[in-house]
Parts: structure tokens; sequence; C-alpha cells
């Protein structure tokens, strides 16, 4: 294997030319991939020097573009109202443990797209785009069209992803981001991200194999636990050592009815 | 896959060393067996336990997690580096003084995890505290006296 540290977007372009080359953000799953042996690329491209990918900015419609190479404890650590960057900080603020916090990007968890991350939920009930890049050019894809399987996504061959762009969410809204799992820090057996004000658009992860979304949801009690349970009926969640795919069809009404009475706490009328 | 090797410097603990490792090495590897630092452990060797915990640039890292290679001018901080030749660190003293260590193993990874942590808070809360192990499994499940010895720290007892 050899490795890189370009400087710039376009020298990393180039160095991702190569067979079976990947880029390397935080590393914080890559690496504990490679030492597992379920991947050895024969060349890695840090993206670690590369200024272009740092930076949270606010955008003039209101959005927060995060650049890839953030950490995701330089987003938990963000003091922000609106509903969408407010529910990306609260996600922050679980994945994983401090020391991994410290290292891993929202780039890396992006372009990794494991089922059971958290930034991809959060991402696709903000209705996030994902702002990719390469030598010809940079393309914005909506997050739900982003993740397309199990550690699927829309990147084609030498394209970086750049940023996220996360829009403000209704006014008033109100966003939290519920997650069961074992232990603290560990992956989501199942994990509910909400924006509710008069109603709710939800994601939910670590589920299936990609995030599903639904939009305008009642936000009563009743309506969000008939919400889950209509999902539960026609979904096919994942069967696996985290949890059987009973168990989450079990919990997932209540995960939403908990996710939006969370984020209703922080609405505004 | 190639196994050719790289140069690079790392600094650890103050001093710089040139290290030849392949670049899929870890910069646990490399302080283990190319700069015979042993007290990081390898645990799981994939990001769970903290055994392996370092500081780099004063923040926590897994050092299983990060590549020697990809470190850079990032200045590399282990257990070796936290206590002075004939002394302990205060968390060093804290945790002998509550018995809060067992076969030892996860220790190192708790002392940076601690060490970390009453850098940028000297009083942290149990919570705080808690929240601030989350990352370092104690295989001989002693949590309790370790969190007490830094519930001890944080209200300044020595």
């Amino acid at each position: 294997m050899d490795y890189l540290a370009p400087a710039t977007l376009d020298d990393a372009y180039r160095a991702l030319e190569a067979e079976d080359a990947r880029c390397l953000a935080g590393g914080q799953s890559l690496v504990a991939m490679m030492n597992l042996g379920l991947v050895s690329p024969a060349r890695l491209v840090s993206l670690r020097r590369i200024e272009a990918l740092r930076g949270i900015d606010l955008q003039p419609d209101g959005s927060l573009r995060i650049g890839a190479m953030t950490t995701h404890a330089e987003v938990a650590a963000l003091t922000v109202s609106a509903a969408g960057p407010a529910l990306l900080a609260q996600t922050a603020r679980v994945v994983a443990y401090p020391a991994v916090r410290a290292w891993g990007t929202i780039g890396g968890s992006v372009a990794h797209a494991d089922p059971a991350a958290d930034y991809p939920v959060a991402l696709v009930a903000a209705d996030a785009l994902i702002e990719v890049s390469s030598a010809s050019g940079t393309r914005r894809i909506a997050a739900r069209d982003f993740f397309r399987g199990l550690f699927e996504t829309a990147l084609e061959k030498a394209e970086i992803v750049t940023a996220v762009l996360v829009p403000p969410g209704a006014q008033g809204a109100g966003a939290a981001y519920e997650k069961l799992s074992p232990v603290a820090g560990d992956f989501a057996i199942a994990s509910v991200a909400a924006i509710a004000g008069r109603t709710a658009r939800l994601g939910v992860g670590g589920y299936a194999t990609t995030p599903i979304r639904l939009e305008g949801i009642g936000v009563s009690d009743d309506a969000l636990l008939e919400a889950g349970r209509a999902l539960a009926a026609s979904s096919e969640p994942s069967d696996d050592h985290r949890a059987s795919a009973a168990y989450r069809r079990r919990v997932l009404p209540e995960l939403i009815r908990r996710a939006v009475r969370t984020a209703l706490i922080g609405a505004r009328a | 896959m190639s196994q050719a090797k790289r140069r690079s410097v790392l600094t650890v603990n103050g001093e710089q060393h040139h290290v030849l490792a392949p670049a899929a090495a870890t910069l646990l590897d490399v302080l283990r067996t190319g700069l015979g630092l042993t007290g990081s452990k390898c645990g799981c060797n994939h990001g769970v336990c903290g055994a392996c915990t370092v500081l780099l640039d004063g923040k926590l890292a897994r050092s299983c997690l990060t590549l020697a290679a990809d470190v850079g001018e990032r200045r590399v901080t282990t257990i070796e580096g936290i206590a002075g030749d004939l002394d302990f660190s205060a968390v060093q003293r804290a945790l002998v003084e509550s018995g809060a260590i067992q076969c030892g193993f996860c220790t190192p990874g708790f002392v940076i995890t601690l060490t970390e942590l009453f850098a940028r808070d000297p009083h942290p809360g149990r919570e705080t505290i808690r929240a601030a192990l989350s990352g370092n499994l104690c295989r001989c499940s002693g949590y309790v006296k370790i969190v007490e010895a830094a519930e001890h720290l944080a209200g300044g007892v020595r």
C-alpha cells in the first residue's frame, strides 16, 4: 500500500485515479477495517492537509455548510438554534466515544455509509445535501438519494465528499436524535432523527440497510405510534448480531414517539 | 499488497523519532514495536476498548485507528510521557490511592483519558467523569473505583 497526503483537491483527484485508491479522512472506520483485514486498499489518499475541506459556514440561504473534514467533536460543539443544524449537533454528541469524536469526520462517515451510523439518519431527516467533487466538477446530491445500500453511496470513482449542506428547517421547528444502543457509544440497533413543528419529518436508521425518510407525520402520540407501526409492517428491518428484525419492529414506534416528543420541547409555535 | 516501508518523523513525548514502517502500520504498532513504548496496549485493535488511547496535540486518539504515516506534525503523548521518572502524575496517584487498578491492562488508556479530562475541566462531576470514560473498557469491570478515583481528584483530595 502507498500513502499520499496531497495539499489540494486537484492533487487528491489525481491521486485517486490509481487502481483501488481510497480516501483516508479521520480513519476511525477505515483503519479499523484495515486492521480487521476487511479492506486492503492499494493506495490511501489522506485528506488531512486539504484546507478546502475544513470549516463551517453559514450560507446566504440559511443553510450550514459543514466541510467534510469537520470532526464530530466540532459539530457537537455547535450552538445553533435552527432545527436542521441543531439536529446534526445533537447527533454528533452521541457518535461513538470522545476519542473517536475527536478525529472522526462527517465526510468520512457519509462516504462510509455504515447502515448503523448516526449522521446519515440525521442528514436524511434534515433534507441535507451531500456535496461531492471530482476533477470534472462539483455536484450536490440529496442525502435521501445518496445512501444507496449497505456501505453503498452515489459516489463515483475519484469523487470526494467535500461538504454537507444542512438547511435550517421550518421556522420554529425543534429537533432531536433518539438512539437505541446496548451501551452508550455503541452503534445503533435503531435510531430516529426528528425535525418537528406542526408535523414531523423523520429519518429512521440502524433499522435497515439505508436510512428511511418519513414526512408529514402528525405529532400526537397516537399518530406517531401509528406511523411507527405502519413503517414496521411495511419495511424489511435488518436481522443481525445487534438485534432481530422482530425486535427492531417492536421498538420502532416508541423510538419515533420519543424522538418527536423531545424535538417538540425545543420547538416554538 | 506491497509491504514497502516508508519513512516518517514522529514527535513522541517531546522527542523526535525517525521511523521506518509500512504505510498501513498504525501508530500503536510503531509505538510498541518500533519505539519500544509498550505502555499503550493493544486490546481490540479496532477502536472499541480504549487501551491504546494516546494524545494527539492534546486530544484523545485511538493509536490503533491512527496510521503512523498520517500523524504528520501532530505531537504524540503516550502513557510514558505522563509522569516524571520518579513520580506519578496526580491522575496516576489518585488511581493508586483509590485501588482503581486490577490487572492493569486498561490502566494506561484510563490514565490518558482522565489526564485529558482534567486538563480541560479540573473539577468534573460524576456524570462528566462517566461520559469521559465511556470509551474505555475495563474487563475486570473495576469501573466503580476508577470513577471514585476521578471524583477524589476532582474534589481536591490528594
